[in-house]
């Protein structure tokens, strides 16, 4: 087979994971990246640690991510996506479209001149991140000017190194590639499904994502209503999961809701922190001795929380079964945090018919019992939590397999 | 050789305000051994890498500070320009006057980017090359352990072109997974599972096999690991690239937590599985088992697992009725959510406590009593037998084989490290890989998972039969080393050992291979033997020094 | 600013300390500016004579910045750089400076924030405020 290619599509951890090891390995990897920064949730989340480290795994993703963008060997294609597929394995055909990029990669130098002088608010023109890998300014094109028919080339003129073209198209590109490599990731269950918890209407109702990127950003905990400090904050298990149509545990909740409980009574020791759950996930290296900490400072209550009221004063009530008392309870928290959990994309389906591989039950994409890397199609296998919820050490380690089996096909042709 | 500096100074397309450039490179100019300054608006774009290599070739440069922004994305993309201009890539040094001075202030910091430039220039001044070089590995694998980890992970390898030597403590090989009474779903049972990957392992050329052996003594690094095994009164030795531990787990019923004595009644896992396995050999079918967890072991995986399945096979080949007692249900692995619920539509009962049950015998039965939390009621449970919770250890020997061969264990005792940047697979040795239940986490999609990590990094590392190493980058000076073992001692990633140069004197060496380069040997070493390249006293100190130097 | 006597020399890792400070500047996060980054491979290569040295040539302050503590890519870097540290902070008291001029600082690549405090919090301290 003289063709040693490989394609990955999403540019998350996982994919990430999987295109490094290809590449060290000594293959050429195309990396598909519909966004136009690679990293996925995993690059907007934030360290955990009070004075020693909680085993989050978040600050091993910065520099995995950098190495991928710049291995000679890993081709990054952002803002793109696959159109078709055909052939099988050892000599597939996919068909990539990329969006136009109005701003080059190769050019933009991220000095931030074109956002100053967009006259749009919010900007038109913008850095997507502080850690936003590639580091480069973007365009969006339903607050752009132009777009809205004006004649407006502001950005243009002031980018120094004229990295801008308004004339650029989409472009299509066929690859030619042995084996594909799916690591699409996941999405955040929605809060606002559960209405009666309130997430969407009561703005210190928040989702474990909401909690990750504000800490990323600010480095600490503030009410969204007033941005003072909470001094009584609730998590609540299982948003989303373990449910009739979510017949899974996310694996991630648990351990991310005990960890930030700790981060936060260690930033303000006088708040409180109540954690209602229905089973307490705490297997895990490392997690036994920090749950038995997290028992000192946290209250952990057995118990499902049915509704969430907004009160005058902005404080929220929370109605919930009290399982150990086996009676209804009522308590009063600043900030309530949904712990929730990964559910299958809504594109998964596009993705699906394109290669021909089939969903699972759960939405995720599906594999052979007791495999969780192969799907139906040769030459196509999963990476990450497009086949279910994985953390951050999971899903490097399941796009570390996947590369495996991908290079298992190659090496058996030579 | 003369050192001759030149500087690229970028103003990034003129939109770093607060710096006045022109005033910067007039000041730079007078530095000593600065032999040009250039300015230009955009040093990353491809024009402008034209253009410093042909500078460094017109002007003699033979060292390059580059003055700009954040390193990170950059560096390598200058490392490469300067190779084109003919210099060692390890004559470059950066100075970040963006990232970390012109977007970090408000005010005017001239001064600050000058004096960035500076200390980038002094360093600059000490730099010394470094070449590479492919160093031959030996492709050879060690797997240390015959269980379903083992054997999965010497069938990987080989599927990968690389040969294997598997070492196993027992007769023969199979480890635990005997001992599982099957995967509820899946038509393999685990004694055909077995039987399967034993013949596959023992038909495969490419693995040799050792049973009732154990391995004496690792000598080596990654690449050219010596292996001493021992087989009953037999001493052989192999030679490898890399060693995967695969060396399982123990489970034990505490007796301070089934406060009888295991005994007909009171039954392991594994006698249940018996059972199963032979059900027409039962004297009569039990009415009623009973299984208890989160006892022993609050924080594991592999009971609720194996009590799932085990529960499951209960009804369907006994058609007794089944209670599980636990704590909390660790369901956080694949499927097995599922399998609870499945449980629960077969009639398996599950009973929720908070405080661990009391367990007595009444009447020739078990009698389990706890308070079910679900149902807010004392609940009182005669059955015929009691599978009790079995605690997950690491086997005998982790501690021993863990200081030979200085890799770390974790607050449980099992293998690796808690360090977040081991996970998956590694140990703190470069070559050195651990996987199945020797790690502690037990679930059979992780643990597939972890081998599959595992086997790719090895072939990886090994496959091309030799890897391209920084030579010397860290390196002992040997007529300055005082044999006091302190690097070897301190070395987190194991790559130092101390080698004898003639008949008297011995000196520590650091492994290219096995080098992370962290500089720890260096800070710590008392007679200052260890230099390291890019980052060594003189160049430290000389950044540091630029910084007190009037402007 | 151009003050000659307030400088703070920053030793900071590659993997974290260093990454952050990038990620204030990219924020435009604004601190003092008598900061000077030094980067290092680990916060363990930043030996004893390194932060006498700084002192030594005027700075007025140090800060020794490395990854979380257990999460340090090479494992123990960073307990010895603590270790070193407090050595040094014994030694500068001896010479009659404030110990309190040297400090370890633990911190993930994402802490734009705290890399930001720890620095106001040096500059206060040196300036007496």
């Amino acid at each position: 087979m003289a063709n040693n290619h490989v394609l990955v599509i999403g540019g998350g951890i996982s994919g990430i994971a999987s295109a490094l090891e290809l590449a060290n390995g000594g293959l050429s990897v195309y990396l598909i990246e519909k966004e136009a920064t690679v990293g996925g949730y995993a690059a907007s989340f934030c360290c955990k640690a009070t004075d020693v480290c909680s085993n989050c795994s978040v600050c091993v993703v910065p520099s995995k991510i950098k190495e991928a963008v710049i291995h000679p060997q890993i081709s990054l294609l952002t803002n793109s996506t696959v159109q078709k597929v055909s052939g099988e394995v050892g000599d597939f055909r996919v068909e990539i479209t990329q969006k136009p990029q109005y701003i080059s990669l190769e050019r933009c130098i991220a000095c931030g001149m074109c956002t100053e002088v967009c006259p749009t608010e919010p900007k038109a023109i913008y850095l997507p991140s502080a850690e936003a890998i590639p580091f480069s300014y973007i365009l969006d094109e339903r607050l752009c000017l132009r777009f809205k028919g004006e004649d407006c080339n502001l950005c243009r003129e002031s980018c120094p190194t004229n990295a801008i073209d308004f004339k650029r198209k989409s472009k299509r590109q066929e690859l030619s590639v042995t084996t594909i490599i799916v690591a699409t990731g996941f999405e955040v269950f929605d809060g606002r499904e559960i209405g009666s918890l309130g997430y969407g209407r009561y703005p210190n109702v928040l989702t474990g994502l909401d909690l990750e990127r504000m800490f990323n950003r600010e480095g600490l905990l503030k009410l969204p209503s007033n941005g003072k400090e909470p001094q009584n904050i609730a998590f609540i298990q299982c948003v989303g999961s373990r449910n009739e149509s979510h017949c899974y545990c996310s694996q991630v909740c648990c351990k991310y809701a005990m960890r930030f409980a700790r981060l936060i009574k260690y930033q303000n020791p006088n708040a409180e922190v109540t954690i209602f759950y229905i089973d307490l996930q705490t297997a895990g290296k490392g997690f036994a001795e920090f749950y038995e900490e997290c028992k000192e400072s946290t209250r952990f209550i057995p118990g499902v929380p049915v509704e969430i009221l907004e009160a005058h004063s902005g404080e929220l009530e929370v109605k919930f079964e009290n399982i150990l008392e086996g009676k209804v309870n009522r308590e009063v928290f600043d900030l309530v945090v949904l712990s929730v959990g990964m559910v299958p994309r809504k594109d998964s389906w596009d993705l699906a018919r394109i290669l021909g591989i089939n969903l699972g039950d759960e939405g995720f994409f599906d594999t052979k019992p007791l495999n969780s890397i192969e799907t139906n199609v040769e030459g196509v296998f999963l990476a990450g939590t497009c086949q279910g919820p994985k953390d951050i050490p999971n899903s490097i380690a399941h796009g570390m397999a996947a590369a495996k089996r991908a290079m298992e096909v190659l090496v058996r042709c030579r | 050789m003369q050192v001759r500096i030149g500087i690229f100074i970028c103003d990034c397309g003129k939109s770093l305000s607060n710096i006045d450039f022109p005033k910067v490179k007039e000041r730079v100019e007078k530095f000593q051994e600065v032999v040009y300054v250039d300015l230009s608006s955009s040093l990353c774009l491809e024009e402008s890498r034209e253009k410093i290599v042909s500078i460094i070739r017109e002007r003699d440069i033979n060292r390059v500070v580059i003055a700009g922004c954040a390193p990170e994305l950059k560096e390598n993309v200058f490392g490469k320009v300067i190779e084109e201009a003919g210099l060692n890539c390890n004559f470059l040094s950066m100075a970040n006057i963006r990232e970390q001075c012109s977007w970090a202030h408000e005010s005017d910091v001239t001064n600050k980017a000058l004096e960035l430039v500076r200390m980038a220039a002094s360093k600059a001044r000490f730099l010394q090359p470094v070449e590479k070089k492919d160093m031959p590995v030996n492709k050879q694998v060690l797997v240390v352990g015959g269980g379903f980890s083992g054997m999965k992970s010497a069938l990987e390898l080989s599927g990968l072109g690389l040969r294997t030597t598997l070492v196993e403590e027992e007769a023969v090989l199979g480890g635990k997974l005997g001992e599982f009474e099957g995967f509820y779903g899946i038509e393999t049972t685990p004694e055909e599972m077995l039987s399967s990957m034993r013949k596959a392992v023992e038909e495969n050329g490419d693995i040799e096999v050792f049973t009732s052996a154990e391995i004496a003594r690792v000598e080596g690094q990654a690449g050219d690991f010596t292996i001493r095994i021992r087989r009953g009164e037999d001493k052989l030795s192999r030679s490898c690239g890399a060693i995967i531990f695969a060396t399982g787990y123990m489970t034990e019923i505490l007796p301070q937590d089934f406060q009888l004595k295991p005994d007909v009644n009171i039954i392991s896992r594994r006698k249940l599985v018996e059972m199963l396995q032979a059900p027409g050999e039962l004297e009569r079918r039990p009415g009623t088992i009973g299984f208890v967890l989160d006892v022993s072991d609050e924080n594991s995986r592999l009971p609720i697992l194996s009590t799932l399945n085990n529960a499951l096979a209960v009804k369907e080949r006994l058609g007794s009725e089944v209670y599980v007692f636990c704590k909390s249900l660790k369901v956080d692995s694949e499927g097995v959510e599922k399998l609870y619920r499945e449980a629960r539509e077969r009639g398996v009962v599950f009973l929720k406590f908070e405080e661990k049950p009391r367990i007595s015998k009444k009447d020739g039965r078990v009698k389990v009593e706890a308070r079910d939390v679900l149902l807010g009621e004392e609940v009182t449970l005669l059955c015929d037998f009691l599978v009790a919770e079995e605690k997950v250890l690491p086997p005998e020997g982790t501690e021993a084989l863990s200081s030979m061969l200085n890799i770390g264990t974790d607050s449980a005792g099992f293998y690796q490290d808690e360090n977040v940047h081991l996970y998956p697979v590694a140990s703190e040795r470069k070559g050195i890989f651990f996987v199945g239940g020797c790690k502690g986490d037990l679930d059979f999609t992780r643990i597939s998972t972890d081998i599959s990590s595992a086997t790719m990094s090895i072939y990886k590392l090994l496959s091309p039969e030799k890897v391209m190493v920084e030579v010397e980058k860290v390196k002992v000076e040997p007529e300055k080393c005082r044999a006091c073992l302190t690097c070897v001692r301190v070395c987190p990633h194991g790559a130092i050992q101390m080698v004898r140069v003639d008949t008297e004197k011995e000196v520590a060496k650091i492994y290219d291979l096995a080098c992370d380069g962290c500089g720890i040997c260096a800070a710590i070493c008392p007679a200052k033997a260890i230099r390291f390249e890019g980052y060594a006293d003189e160049q430290i100190l000389a950044e540091v020094e630029a910084i007190g130097e009037s402007l | 600013m151009n003050r000659e006597d307030n400088k703070i020399v920053a030793f900071c890792c590659e993997h974290s300390a260093y990454q952050v400070a990038n990620k204030a500047g990219k924020m435009r996060l604004h601190y003092p500016d008598n900061v000077r980054i030094i980067r290092v491979p680990c916060a363990g290569r930043v030996d004893v004579q390194h932060i006498l040295k700084a002192f030594e040539k005027g700075a007025a302050g140090v800060l020794v910045m490395g990854c979380q503590e257990g999460a340090c890519q090479h494992l123990t870097g960073n307990t010895r750089a603590k270790e070193r540290v407090k050595y040094a902070e014994d030694l500068l008291k001896e010479v009659g400076i404030d110990g309190g001029r040297v400090k370890m600082v633990n911190l993930a690549p994402d802490m734009a924030q705290r890399f930001i405090r720890e620095v106001k919090e040096m500059t206060e301290k040196i300036e007496g405020r």
